[in-house]
């Protein structure tokens, strides 16, 4: 800035310094500027869309109706939370998130390191492509699965439990509220642990081998290794992805799928612990035609969202000196 | 053992099959079970010798099964009026909100009651047309009253509609398949000796079967057709969301029977008969699946399901038969139809030739035009029963032939009459099972014609009603006693009350009122 002030010529220099340089990026800058437009064009345009939750805005307007039509307020954010299922809903999408984060986010790690200790190639292999294949599966095929695995009547489950003689009657398991929480989570670990793995595979793999050997004529054991040498070597890995998580949090944070599984999976019986925010914007909202009633509630869960990332950045960085922004 | 372990594999394989594409398939009309007969106006001769003229149709059904104005019914109508039509069929919903938003609207618009059509800007209206081109259309005043638009104009006629009185008149024109009804195994049931005509009846045999059968479920029901046969047998209407009461219009769960109904249904469930994964089947195959191989001793769906079930069964080489039981099983046995119509034509204002237009509604309108397009050319396709029904030349449940033939889709303008005297086939259970649910049905359009209109307060009121009922509505069905159920039931009207029923019944009844009168001029 006071370089600025001092010289007059120094500004065509400068600027021509910069263009030099741009130049010489001009690769970089071209990826940077593609996936800028993305954000504007598919995240930050279509956000004049909020504006409907605070309208009296129906669909037979167009899009410019979002714009002439009436104020409403907060009408909508006040019914939702007279709403009689507010608390359920909002109860139900913290804890299935919450839930997901403590336990599907230690899983990958651990897992990684168990891979990375394994020794035999082959078997390595097979196991790393068992355990990331359940990926590439809907959650439309899982529910038809779990039907196969848990139903009362024809699952496997319970047909193996009765027939062991361990339980006398069908568990409940896709049907009573009691069971939905450990049904998405569990689901949601078999489904995504495998996958997430392999970012922490390729951290463990960036770290320096002769680390592990120094190491090991230090006489350091096994676990030892992994405690003083690889953890810390992924912590900054860990850190991203975590915070990644919880910005993503009330969509299920890494292994996502909120809505597909309290959609899927939920049903009548469960409803009490398997109606969601997303689910209930969706059925009370858009299938009903209600665009400003479903804006706003899904505007509360954003608000939440947001609150959510600023604060976990917050604590990481005084945790751990590492943090997004 | 090894044999439960293979059909639980195979059942395994078709559900996780299932699962992945469960869901299309059922988009079928649902065309109501009103209607009747048109006007008595005589088919016109018009124009036949003129030049044809060609007019766009859009149907805003996107499931419709005719997509072109092809095969002999087609060409048939084109003969008589001098009227082709280049139909395009919606691609989805907001396909014809989108039209009227943009006002490029073609000629004919065939859908279900469009308010946002019924204005002198978007439609011509019917009374004018007819007034100035087709003097001699008479159609009858309760038609009218019902189509009558807030404005007193009629700018449609819904088809598959019937007056109660024409329903009274005609003894071979049943509803449809939209009804509901319950087969069983006839095997098992000539086992047990036991026979099936009162509601005790029926439960004792799901008790023994139950006791004689413990690997099979008593009973297996379609996830759509879960409550409404048992509804009628109490006396509830199985397919109204409204029931009339000293003369005010109610919500269906403040019906005075709704808590024996639900203490029935719950003890079905604490008995054992029903599976309570039953009431979150995903999609609709799951039931049959259970009926058909073999699983399951009854299976509730509606009135044409031991027939579909024993097709099936046949298909699979098995050899038991499934019978449907009694459409009334008690006293009180009641069902109520409301129906107003289905679908019907809007003639915009950007229509080529309104005048030709209203002459082919005209022509549909006719007797022979009816019977054209819901039987086919008399004499090639069908002809009379010295009783007074239609006999076919062809099997009208096979579709692919209806459809190449246009037959019963070009019912732009119809009456339940003509359409239920389609469905009536002597000596077969679906037949049977619908004229036993004719006998227990009472008509009162003017339910039906308390609609209520996107965007107030009321809609809101009663969606949000029907979405918390969906639920709240399971929690009885599955309580874990009758107290739990009696508790979970007034729970729910609680809740309805908290969400504004009070003020839904009030504006209900309002309506129902006006439209009383508008029978009764």
């Amino acid at each position: 800035m006071t370089a600025d002030t001092n010289t007059t010529d120094a500004k065509p220099i400068r600027s021509s310094l910069v263009w030099k340089r741009f130049k010489r990026q001009r690769t970089l800058h071209l990826f940077v500027w593609i996936g800028i437009l993305y954000l504007l064009v598919f995240a930050y345009t279509p956000m004049f869309g909020i504006l409907m939750a605070f309208k009296n805005y129906t669909i037979v307007q167009g899009i410019k109706g979002i714009f002439t039509s009436s104020w409403a307020g907060f009408k909508y954010f006040i019914e939702f939370y007279n709403d009689y299922k507010f608390y359920d809903i909002v109860r139900n999408t913290l804890v299935l998130s919450f839930l997901k984060v403590i336990f599907t986010f230690p899983i990958p790690i651990l897992f990684a390191i168990m891979l990375n200790e394994a020794k035999n190639m082959a078997f390595k292999r097979v196991v790393q492509t068992a355990s990331y294949l359940p990926h590439f599966i809907s959650w439309v095929v899982v529910l038809g699965l779990s039907f196969t695995f848990f139903s009362s009547n024809v699952g496997l489950i319970n047909q193996l439990l009765l027939d062991w003689g361990w339980i006398d009657k069908p568990l409940p398991i896709l049907t009573s509220p009691n069971y939905f929480w450990g049904l998405a989570v569990g689901s949601a670990m078999w489904k995504e642990a495998g996958w997430w793995a392999i970012i922490f595979l390729a951290a463990i793999a960036g770290i320096n081998p002769t680390l592990y050997e120094a190491a090991q004529i230090d006489g350091a054991g096994r676990l030892a290794r992994i405690w003083h040498i690889t953890l810390p070597g992924i912590r900054g890995t860990v850190v991203v992805v975590l915070i990644l998580t919880i910005g993503s949090i009330l969509g299920g944070g890494l292994v996502g799928s909120n809505f597909d599984q309290a959609f899927l999976m939920g049903n009548a019986g469960n409803n009490d612990t398997s109606e969601i925010v997303q689910t209930y914007a969706f059925k009370v909202g858009l299938a009903q035609g209600r665009y400003s009633y479903a804006a706003a509630i899904d505007l509360v869960q954003s608000v939440i969202s947001v609150i959510l990332i600023f604060t976990s950045n917050a604590i990481a960085r005084k945790v751990s000196g590492t943090s997004l922004f | 053992m090894k044999k439960t372990w293979g059909s639980l594999f195979i059942l395994t394989l078709i559900l996780a099959l299932l699962a992945g594409c469960g869901g299309g398939g059922n988009a079928k009309s649902g065309s109501n079970s009103g209607g009747q007969t048109g006007q008595n106006g005589s088919a016109s001769d018009s124009g036949s010798q003129d030049e044809i003229v060609e007019l766009d149709l859009f149907i805003n059904h996107s499931w419709y099964p005719v997509r072109s104005w092809t095969g002999s019914i087609a060409e048939e109508i084109t003969k008589r009026t001098g009227v082709k039509l280049n139909v395009t069929v919606a691609a989805d919903s907001e396909q014809l909100p989108l039209m009227i938003a943009s006002g490029d609207l073609p000629d004919l618009i065939f859908t279900l009651r469009e308010p946002r059509l019924e204005n002198p800007d978007m439609s011509y209206p019917w009374n004018e047309l007819i007034e100035k081109y087709a003097p001699d259309f008479e159609i009858d005043p309760v038609r009218l009253a019902v189509n009558t638009a807030q404005d007193g104009n009629v700018y449609t006629v819904l088809n598959s509609f019937a007056t109660p009185e024409e329903w009274a008149s005609n003894p071979y024109a049943l509803g449809n398949d939209g009804n509901p009804g319950i087969a069983v195994r006839q095997d098992i049931l000539d086992e047990l000796g036991a026979k099936i005509e009162t509601l005790d009846d029926f439960v004792s045999v799901l008790e023994q079967v139950k006791q004689k059968y413990p690997d099979m479920v008593p009973m297996t029901m379609d996830i759509e057709w879960i409550p409404q046969y048992f509804k009628m047998q109490f006396g509830i209407p199985p397919h109204s969301s409204w029931h009339e009461q000293d003369g005010q219009l109610k919500h269906i769960i403040s019906h005075p029977k709704a808590l024996e109904f639900y203490k029935f249904m719950n003890s079905l469930y604490r008995n054992g008969y029903i599976l309570a994964e039953n009431f979150t089947y995903s999609n609709d195959q799951i039931d049959d699946e259970y009926a058909v191989t073999g699983r399951a001793f009854a299976h509730s769906h509606t009135v044409s399901v031991a027939e579909a079930d024993n097709a099936k069964v046949k298909n699979q080489g098995g050899n038991y038969q499934f019978t449907m039981i009694p459409s009334a099983l008690t006293d009180e046995a009641y069902n109520l139809s409301t129906g107003t119509g289905f679908s019907g034509v809007y003639i915009t204002k950007n229509n080529k030739n309104p005048q030709k237009s209203i002459e082919l509604i005209k022509f549909l309108a006719s007797k022979e035009g009816l019977e054209l397009v819901m039987f086919g050319i008399e004499g090639q396709h069908w002809e009379w029963h010295p009783d007074g029904y239609p006999v076919f030349h062809y099997d009208v449940n096979d579709a692919d032939y209806v459809n190449s033939e246009g037959l019963k889709w070009w019912y732009l303008y119809s009456d339940a009459i003509v359409e239920g005297l389609r469905g009536y086939v002597p000596g077969t259970q679906t037949t049977k099972a619908l004229q036993e649910i004719k006998e227990i049905t009472e008509h009162n359009p003017a339910i039906g014609m308390v609609k209520l209109q996107d965007g107030t307060d009321e809609k809101v009121i009663f969606d949000k009603v029907a979405e918390m009922v969906k639920t709240e509505e399971v929690r009885i069905y599955l309580a874990e006693s009758e107290e739990a159920a009696e508790q979970a039931y007034q729970n729910m009207l609680k809740l309805a009350e908290g969400i504004g029923l009070s003020k839904l019944e009030s504006w209900a009844t309002a309506e129902y009122k006006k439209m009383q009168e508008l029978f009764n001029q």
